[in-house]
């Protein structure tokens, strides 16, 4: 059962982080809801307070800003994998959004929701890190990007402070030769691996690639070192570095056995995704 | 869930054993521990165990009962305890081991940990993982203190 709590409706951002720094730990920032009424109907959270941001105006908008894509932060997962800005620039982003959960759960909950609840096994994070993506959080004096690899600290924690809020995520637009994908293995609603791979391919040879793991461990995790196998080498030599990156990116993910898998096998799933993934993107 | 983990102490293992018995100090190194209390001395003691992950919080009143003690060797303890707040039920048995290598002591645990109720919710596998980093930080602040002694 739900426990009693106080509805605060702020008109701003800055009232929210206002209310968020001044009752601290005993409110929350309520948006679709989702996840945290679910915690809350458990009784594995108690707020005294929750702060409804829904009725918050210039936070539920697409759009694309001098080169960038703009996601606002009470976006619905729905609206996401709606979008035909989105389905034109960024098709995997939209592929994701269509298998986020179920479709009550797309209808309710919002990108920014999924983002700070930072539950390990969600989706989003995964695919905005390789995308280079930066999370706007603002506060009532400040405002400031954090990078998608520095905003997920840990399981269920973010890197925001205790009165900021998210209110945008800025994707830079791909380049004409730039492509990414999302793949996931999991059964029922929540996945046990994702794999996120961006690359630009210019002329038969890799740059820029971005390779993230996610849903296996902790949180999402960027992988650098498996990046750098790609980078700089023609589509075939990528192609035979694919399994020593897969070990690599299998070790970053950080994975943790459950009831989704042991850790040896969901290190060899994201092998499998990498592999799938380059190959959807380089044939 | 099992937990084995074992640490190499330099200092001398009678140091190490009245260390563990020195309640206060003991304590102290167990991330989140507070309020330790010595009920019935070296059988029963009582303390509470608060951890985070993210917004999810426990803390349990936990009983702590040792059940075999062999001087300088080994120990055998219980501990139990309730969250009555989100229904949950924490329960550890605990073996400790000390022995000599060359002037070091090899301090060893092996922990069984069960949590019963709703904070199961939370996966198994984040349980595991936040149970292993207050193992790992326990052992290390053990160490340190030990050390820092010397």
């Amino acid at each position: 059962m739900l426990r009693r709590f106080r509805l605060e409706e702020p008109d701003s951002v800055a009232q929210v982080s206002e209310l968020l720094g001044r009752f601290g730990d005993s409110a929350k920032v309520y948006a679709g809801g989702t996840e945290l009424l679910l915690a809350m109907k458990e009784g594995l959270v108690r707020y005294e307070r929750l702060i409804n941001v829904k009725g918050l105006n210039g936070l539920s908008e697409v759009a694309v800003d001098n080169g960038t894509i703009c996601i606002g932060a009470l976006c619905t997962h729905r609206q996401l994998e709606t979008s035909s800005m989105l389905q034109q620039k960024l098709p995997a982003l939209v592929k994701l959004e269509q298998n986020v959960a179920n479709v009550r759960v797309r209808q309710a909950g919002t990108i920014g929701g999924n983002l700070c609840f930072a539950e390990p096994h969600a989706d989003p994070g995964t695919l905005l890190m390789a995308l280079g993506a930066k999370m706007v959080a603002e506060k009532s004096s400040a405002k400031r990007e954090i990078a998608a690899e520095e905003f997920f600290v840990d399981a269920y924690e973010t890197s925001l402070e205790a009165d900021e809020v998210l209110t945008e995520i800025r994707i830079p637009t791909p380049g004409a030769n730039s492509r990414s994908a999302y793949l996931k293995f999991g059964y029922l609603e929540r996945p046990s691996v994702g794999v996120a791979l961006a690359l630009t391919v210019n002329a038969g040879s890799i740059s820029d690639t971005k390779i993230a793991v996610g849903c296996a461990g902790p949180a999402p995790r960027r992988v650098a070192e498996a990046e750098a196998l790609f980078d700089g080498k023609g589509t075939q030599e990528a192609m035979r570095n694919l399994p020593a990156a897969g070990v690599i990116a299998g070790r970053a993910a950080e994975a943790i056995s459950d009831l989704h898998g042991s850790q040896e096998y969901k290190e060899h799933i994201v092998g499998v995704l990498l592999k799938r993934a380059f190959q959807s993107l380089v044939s | 869930m099992q937990f084995q983990k074992e640490v190499e102490i330099s200092a001398p293992r009678e140091k190490v054993w009245q260390f563990i018995w020195d309640v206060d100090r003991f304590i102290s190194c167990v991330p989140g521990c507070k309020d330790a209390k010595t009920i019935e001395e070296g059988k029963r003691y009582t303390a509470t165990m608060v951890e985070k992950v993210g917004p999810f919080k426990v803390e349990f009143p936990t009983m702590i009962e040792v059940i075999e003690r062999e001087e300088l060797s080994r120990i055998k303890a219980q501990a139990s305890g309730a969250d009555n707040k989100i229904g949950s039920r924490m329960k550890v048995d605990l073996d400790v081991s000390l022995r000599t290598q060359d002037d070091k002591t090899i301090l060893g645990f092996v922990a069984g940990v069960d949590i019963l109720g709703k904070l199961a919710a939370l996966g198994h596998g984040i349980i595991k993982r936040k149970a292993d980093q207050v193992l790992d930080e326990f052992a290390q602040a053990v160490k340190q203190k030990l050390e820092g002694d010397s």
